[in-house]
């Protein structure tokens, strides 16, 4: 273990210990290696693994810190119940107990409303095994309704990929530039970024696009500061660019692009001033970037996960391909946590039936989610039963939590308390990822074995444990045949079948890649649909017209734009519960441009209060340039909305007064 | 064979790369591990400056600030108990035995750098991991850096890197054919 790294460190630890793990931090989707030192059955120490081949013996603060989750006084260790949610919780005696509850209740719903009253989400923090299981359960039940963000599709068509995956972020350093947007990764996967700084002293250009100064910004050859939501944008004005100055590679375009002709046509229409209006650069500051990039290749493009769902993200595919921006080392489209490869959940049983949370606005499950929406605004409630993972009544089951009538049911699965837990009649205590082994697949398409570092803490249980549970309730044990012969999970078994199961890791065996973790040679997902031998891509077209992807609420009412984002490195909800999370970042802090602070006399840290047409937030204002003056910014509250901020003993009329005045 | 001349320096020193700092506070976290610190003190600190505007563009650094290990340090000189020490490799510690935690060290340190652990009432400050270094590892912070802005090296090792580092600069210039 003692040998010596890039960066000429010794790693080890001085802490007694009875044994160590090598296994893989699931804090992100860059999933580094990392080394557990164990003693009494508890982690004592951690630090990167050197020999793995995409982190190479780094780790952020959040691969150290998680330890501090798992003994966590805060941790829910039981199951718990209530009959109404003004009543308190009692603790139920065990698991079996709970579930058989939650079944009988399920089976109830189901046979008075419809199976279609019955919904699942499934929070990227209750990891991937809990959303596959949810989807094959909610297809034997015959609800539609079962949500989540990874990507699964059941083939390829579901998203744009380009015919060659982009270079892992250890071979970045063969890139000559490296364009991000909206992907502030040296806050979210700081690893990664490691490589891109790596590169950049070996004489890359970093070009960064962003609404806020990020810390990935600070860093740039070229900083774009861009408005929000308009990062697809870009993409498009690229394209015009080179089309316009017949950049391209014709070669590929004839061969790989259907119809390219028609795809060449739609962007004459597209108009120049229209971009400028939406994105906030200038044709002339697209031209320079445009040249830039040409001049520096091999290119990475890193684009944020966020603009996954929004209009046209296709174009990136269409980009590189048209380019030629592919197939070398350090080139190609790295889109952020797009990590999954299309797998097959509901094989063997009916045909699936259940939808992921969109890529594309346009999409039967964007809508569906809206539809519910608005349902529930006006007091149609669909749900008489709602499984949730994770925090998800923060995120796409927001609108759940404004019902105006109780649901029969909300069943909680999760490690900590939030508004999710709080707001349920059933809680069932989740092992975290360090307490269980399985699969995990990486921004890098890296397909690794994660092995438990620890045993469950008391009276927790995986997601697979959970659906097998209820599954076994419902007499669908064939469905779910991942037992071993003790009764309990088998991790392994059930991980094979979901290998088996994609159309593009066929013959890709756990075995093989338990084996492969160990002589530091990850495996692989690769882009390509062997079956499709054209290999063809649909390129993305310019749009009849750009309109603005961030909502434009009540400007009169709510002049400034308010984005959601973490200010430091941290993992959601479960970031709330390690101690150094709490002192690092000011969960309460607005990041407020100095200008704004000062026209409506705010001072740093002073008490502020923040309204939507939709909530009200307090905070402490942080005065940061990092913000533009018509933007407010924070870890809390609600992302992309329009807002008003004003000092407590402010009346809103005031700074409403204020802030039009000084918008001007 | 090449024998060192007694007189040359072998101990290490914490470079900082603050170019390289991108923020994360792995360092931090790491350290407060190691440990065992509660939250509160931070012996190694990053503090981000800015966003300074520099015409119309904005810049933003970040600055990871540890002890120095002063060659003559006030802390030592403060403290009425011998509990802060400097070792002969140039460490500055304390022993939280002979510590009363009266806080002198703290006060006549130029830098801030010793702090009261709320849970011991006792100074902690950065002691350069000496019971990592005295069996041959990284400090914590260092082997947590997840971009190489901390290095513990040698006046030499620092050297050679600098060089290192300067050659590969002109050759992705494109000055050398």
């Amino acid at each position: 273990m003692n040998h010596r790294h890039l960066f000429d460190r010794y790693p080890g630890t001085r802490k007694n210990h009875e044994r160590w793990v090598k296994t893989v931090c699931q804090e992100c989707s860059v999933r580094c290696g990392l080394v557990a030192y164990l003693n009494n059955g508890g982690i004592v120490d951690i630090h990167g693994d050197d020999d793995h081949p995409v982190s190479q013996g780094r780790l952020c603060a959040r691969g150290i810190a998680f330890v501090q989750g798992i003994d966590s006084p805060d941790r829910i260790t039981c199951t718990a119940f209530r009959k109404n949610l003004q009543a308190p919780f009692e603790a139920l005696e065990d698991w079996e107990k709970a579930l058989d509850m939650v079944a009988e209740q399920l089976r109830k719903i189901k046979d008075q409303h419809g199976a279609d009253s019955i919904f699942i989400g499934c929070d990227p923090e209750a990891d991937l095994e809990f959303a596959i299981c949810a989807t094959r359960f909610a297809n034997l039940l015959g609800t539609p309704h079962v949500y989540h963000p990874f990507d699964f599709p059941q083939t390829l068509s579901g998203f744009p990929l380009p015919p060659y995956p982009a270079s892992p972020c250890y071979e970045w350093e063969h890139s000559k530039c490296l364009f991000l947007i909206e992907a502030d990764i040296a806050t979210t996967h700081p690893v990664a970024f490691g490589w891109a700084l790596e590169a950049q002293q070996q004489g890359a250009k970093i070009i960064v696009a962003d609404t806020r100064f990020t810390r990935t910004m600070s860093k740039a050859d070229m900083a774009l500061r861009i408005m929000p939501d308009s990062g697809n944008i870009i993409g498009l004005a690229l394209m015009k660019t080179v089309l316009e100055e017949s950049n391209y590679n014709g070669n590929i375009i004839k061969s790989r692009f259907t119809d390219p002709e028609k795809w060449r046509a739609s962007f004459n229409k597209l108009s120049w001033e229209d971009m400028k209006n939406t994105i906030g650069l200038t044709p002339q500051k697209i031209k320079e970037l445009s040249d830039l990039l040409q001049r520096n290749g091999p290119i990475i493009i890193v684009t944020g996960k966020k603009l996954a769902g929004l209009a046209s993200y296709g174009i990136w595919s269409t980009l590189v391909t048209a380019m030629g921006w592919m197939g070398t080392k350090g080139s190609g489209w790295y889109p952020l946590d797009a990590t999954t490869p299309p797998l097959n959940p509901s094989r063997g049983i009916d045909d699936r039936k259940a939808e992921k949370i969109s890529h594309d606005n346009g999409s039967p499950t964007y809508a569906l989610l809206n539809e519910l929406k608005e349902a529930c605004k006006k007091g149609h409630v669909p749900a008489r039963a709602i499984l949730c993972s994770g925090n998800c009544f923060d995120d796409f089951f927001s609108f759940f939590k404004d019902l105006s009538e109780e649901p029969e049911l909300i069943a909680y699965f999760g490690s900590f308390p939030n508004s999710t837990q709080k707001l349920s009649h059933m809680v069932f205590p989740s092992a975290l990822w360090a307490e269980k082994s399985g699969l995990c697949f990486s921004n890098d398409r890296a397909i690794q074995w994660a092995e438990k570092i620890v045993e469950p803490g008391t009276g927790c249980r995986s997601g697979l444990e959970f659906w097998l549970g209820l599954a076994k309730r419902f007499g669908w044990q064939d469905a779910f045949p991942w037992i071993k012969e003790d009764g309990s999970a088998d991790h392994q078994s059930f991980y094979q079948w979901v290998l088996d199961g994609s159309p593009i890791i066929k013959g890709c065996t756990l075995e093989q890649i338990i084996g492969s973790n160990q002589v530091s040679d990850s495996c692989f997902w690769s882009f390509r649909d062997e079956s499709k031998e054209d290999g063809k891509i649909e390129p993305t077209p310019a749009p009849e017209a750009i309109e603005p992807d961030a909502q434009i609420g009540d400007r009169e009412c709510f002049p400034l734009y308010f984005q959601k984002t973490p200010f430091v490195s941290r993992s959601d909800q479960a970031g709330n519960f390690w101690p150094w999370t709490q002192k690092l970042e000011e969960e309460d802090a607005v990041q407020i441009n100095p200008e704004t602070a000062r026209a409506l006399n705010i001072e740093n840290g002073e008490a502020i209060l923040i309204s939507s047409p939709a909530w009200t937030m307090e905070g402490h204002a942080w005065i940061s340039r990092m913000v533009p003056i018509w933007m407010v910014s924070s870890p809390r509250g609600s992302g992309g909305d329009w807002v008003l901020v004003q000092k407590k003993d402010q009346t809103s009329d005031e700074a409403l007064t204020i802030l039009r005045e000084f918008l001007l | 064979m090449n024998q060192m001349h007694p007189s040359i320096k072998t101990e290490h020193y914490l470079w900082v790369e603050p170019s390289r700092c991108i923020g994360c506070f792995s360092c931090e976290v790491a350290c407060k591990m190691e440990h065992e610190l509660p939250a509160g003190p931070r012996p190694i600190r990053v503090i981000q400056v800015g966003p300074l505007e520099h015409g119309d563009e904005l810049t933003m650094k970040y600055q990871p600030t540890a002890c120095l290990h002063c060659n003559s340090p006030a802390c030592v000189e403060a403290c009425p108990t011998g509990a802060m020490q400097k070792r002969e490799d140039g460490l500055v510690f304390p022993d939280t035995d002979l510590c009363i935690g009266c806080q002198h060290c703290a006060i006549a340190c130029p830098f801030g750098i010793p702090q009261l652990h709320p849970g011991t009432g006792k100074i902690t400050k950065c002691d350069g991991c000496v019971d990592r270094v005295d069996i041959g590892l990284s400090p914590a912070c260092v082997l947590a850096c997840p971009t190489g802005a901390l290095s513990f090296l040698t006046p030499i090792m620092k050297a050679q890197r600098a060089r290192e580092r300067f050659a590969k600069e002109i050759r992705h210039s494109g000055a050398v054919r």
